[in-house]
């Protein structure tokens, strides 16, 4: 039996960065909001922070990868056929539970590829366009950090003050500056301070693993309270399996299970969908129909393809015993962009970002590369606590054989298919991580590093889902417009990475917000056709 | 060898207990990681997760099986040196699942309170007391703020 519930002006699947930002947006401009998610509300109390086992928590339970950790609300990714492995969370916040909060913003260059570097293709938007709404995101979540920076436009003053460098983040700042290179303290939606009833960090390290003090701007903990404060509706464990359309191709509604199995009809004026660049082309693809027969809002055939992810590498430097590296949040330090713009004696296009990281706890110091055996304490006691490393995020350009298809075995308990990942990291992404791990190596030993271990490919490090679903003024080209309406159908909005044209260099989850943001103020503006 | 269902056998503990005194060795006051009485550690471990269990099972399975452990008495008999030897074989052979294993004897051992002792770590939850750091000092950007705005322009 199919449960039907009253109609919504609508539906937001997914709560995670982008969808909780588009849910408080509409309802705060009056909508009818209902926003779905897989996932349930997490209690902060169980994040591993607060449990002394934390660390065997963070390779298990709290895994990045779902196939690990193997959640109730996570679903089967099969990136077998992937050079890097895919990370995302499944609850409500979505993969804000999961994530660091650093939020450096794209630069103006990142949105004109085609134009300055003839690579990719320009997004049809600038940078100028979303300012506005990066700002306002910033006050949502509270971002941490000064404004100032040489290496992008100046922004408007942040709300807290950096979150403390430590004396490790000094002496790399320091050793920046002594080669002529540029840093600047990451900009953090991490309180330094208490902010909109949230309490200040209080330098715990391993952020990523959840945030028990919610002083890490989550969304279940920033956007969503807010938004119901404004009339929206949250319903977890809410696992949609299909967008359903009518004759004329337009959306009416979706179906979805709840945590019994039990079936729902939900009907809407429109529906966002903000399943980040994996669980959204899945979504479209398997919501394929008469009208849209190879699948939801997918005439141009670009639904699942040019799939990025950032291209990650860096280097780890030991220093002499001192301060312990463990103190702070683990990657919210300082950033370089000194090879952030193309430069092509360089030997690559585009460019990638520093991003400085500290040491963790014994047991993940350990597994980090600590060998067995007979030099295993030797080791250990030089590393443990001693540690620092930069990390190159490289922009990774588009290609359309990067893609997400449906996979043709696998399926999840409700029979949805499993997303199947095909990606290659292609020659332009090495020379970059390759120009970038001997640039880290330099800057560690003028800090003082007495050794350092370079990584130059970290294949762990699928945490930005992008490019699935691109925006774009040509139909044939791109599945979604400027303002991130399907093209295929004017009631259907995507607000996650899938709608980027290109990733740059940087985290993309402040432009995630930022575009999500921006949708809801175009359909507040111009779409009052969707309001019951 | 494990059991079918994945069982230890008292052989298996055995053959583990000097596995993990060969993994992480005893260092100052502190007995290896299998006298030190951290099996039980590494089987409830294995028991909840899949990963780990998977690894072990195929671990010991190695073991009981690699030619240079076949020797009476196998794996126990051999000289240190020897073990490690025949240790380095399987992590080449197997090099996923002995990464499991030694990742599961890691998160057994730096959980110990007397391992935290001797390396300087604070035992207990990461939560409510995390660390202090001195705040922000901003003049740390006195030379970076000399650095003219170098972004790249883009045409609207």
């Amino acid at each position: 039996m199919v449960t039907s519930h009253d109609r919504v002006d609508f539906i937001v699947i997914g709560s995670g960065a982008s969808g909780a930002a588009a849910t408080w947006k509409l309802a705060q401009g009056g909508f009818k909001v209902l926003c779905l998610e897989q996932g349930p509300w997490v209690d902060h109390s169980t994040h591993p922070t607060n449990k002394a086992n934390w660390e065997e928590l963070s390779r298990t339970k709290w895994h990045y990868h779902p196939n690990v950790r193997k959640g109730p609300s996570d679903y089967y990714v099969n990136d077998d056929d992937s050079d890097v492995k895919v990370l995302m969370y499944n609850a409500l916040g979505g993969s804000t539970i999961h994530w660091t909060g650093h939020v450096p913003r794209f630069h103006p260059s990142d949105f004109r590829v085609k134009t300055l570097d003839g690579v990719a293709d320009d997004w049809p938007i600038s940078y100028w366009d979303l300012e506005k709404f990066y700002d306002e995101n910033d006050e949502l979540m509270g971002c941490s950090g000064i404004h100032g920076d040489p290496a992008n436009p100046d922004r408007s003053p942040r709300q807290m003050a950096p979150v403390p460098l430590g004396h490790d983040g000094e002496r790399v700042a320091r050793a920046f500056d002594r080669l002529g290179w540029h840093w600047w303290p990451s900009d953090s939606h991490i309180n330094s301070e208490p902010y909109r009833g949230r309490p200040a960090c209080n330098n715990c390290g391993p952020l990523g693993y959840g945030c028990s003090l919610k002083a890490k701007a989550m969304t279940d903990v920033t956007y969503l309270p807010e938004a119901m404060e404004h009339g929206a509706e949250v319903r977890a464990n809410a696992t949609v399996y299909n967008i359903a359309t009518g004759a004329d191709g337009r959306v009416t509604g979706v179906n979805y299970y709840d945590a019994d199995g039990g079936e729902h009809w939900q009907p809407a004026n429109a529906v966002i969908v903000g399943c980040n660049g994996i669980g959204t082309p899945r979504m479209l693809l398997h919501a394929a129909s008469d009208s849209h027969p190879t699948g939801l809002a997918n005439s141009s055939g670009l639904v699942g393809k040019n799939l990025m992810f950032h291209v990650y590498a860096g280097a780890t430097g030991i220093f002499p015993k001192g301060e312990p590296t463990y103190r702070g949040p683990l990657a919210n330090i300082i950033m370089s962009q000194e090879f952030y713009e193309t430069d092509l004696s360089r030997g690559f296009v585009r460019g990638y970002t520093f991003q400085m990281g500290r040491g963790m706890g014994p047991a993940s110091t350990a597994v980090g590369g600590v060998s067995w055996g007979s030099n295993h304490h030797r080791e250990f006691d030089e590393r443990f606590g001693n540690v620092n490393g930069l990390g190159v995020i490289g922009e990774d350009l588009p290609l359309e054989s990067n893609r997400v298809t449906l996979d043709p075995e696998i399926r999840d308990r409700w029979g949805i298919p499993a997303p199947r990942v095909h990606y290659k990291l292609d020659e332009n992404s090495k020379r970059m991580l390759a120009h970038g791990v001997k640039q880290a190596r330099t800057a560690l030993l003028e800090a003082g590093a007495v050794r350092v271990f370079e990584n130059q490919h970290n294949v762990n490090a699928g945490w930005h889902l992008m490019g699935t679903a691109r925006m774009g003024d040509n139909p044939k080209r791109s599945v979604v417009d400027g303002y991130g309406q399907a093209h295929d159908a004017d009631n259907l909005f995507i607000v996650d990475g899938s709608v980027f044209v290109t990733g740059a260099g940087v985290n993309p989850t402040p432009t995630i917000q930022a575009i999500a943001l921006r949708t809801a103020d175009y359909i507040i503006r111009e779409r009052t056709d969707l309001k019951s | 060898m494990p059991t079918a269902e994945g069982q230890l056998t008292n052989s298996d503990r055995r053959n583990m207990k000097v596995v993990m005194d060969r993994l992480v060795p005893p260092v100052d006051d502190l007995p290896g990681a299998g006298s030190m009485g951290l099996l039980d550690e590494v089987e409830r471990m294995a028991e909840e997760h899949d990963r780990y269990r998977v690894s072990l099972v195929r671990f010991l399975d190695a073991l009981s099986m690699d030619m240079s452990v076949e020797a009476e008495g196998g794996f126990l008999a051999l000289e240190g040196e020897q073990q490690d030897e025949a240790l380095k074989e399987i992590e080449s052979s197997i090099a996923k699942e002995f990464a499991n294993v030694l990742e599961v004897v890691y998160l057994a051992y730096y959980s110990r309170p007397e391992v935290h002792r001797r390396i300087g770590w604070r035992s207990g939850p990461l939560q409510p007391l995390g660390f202090t750091l001195p705040p922000f000092d901003e003049s740390i950007l006195d030379t970076v703020r000399k650095r003219e705005p170098f972004w790249r322009q883009a045409p609207d």
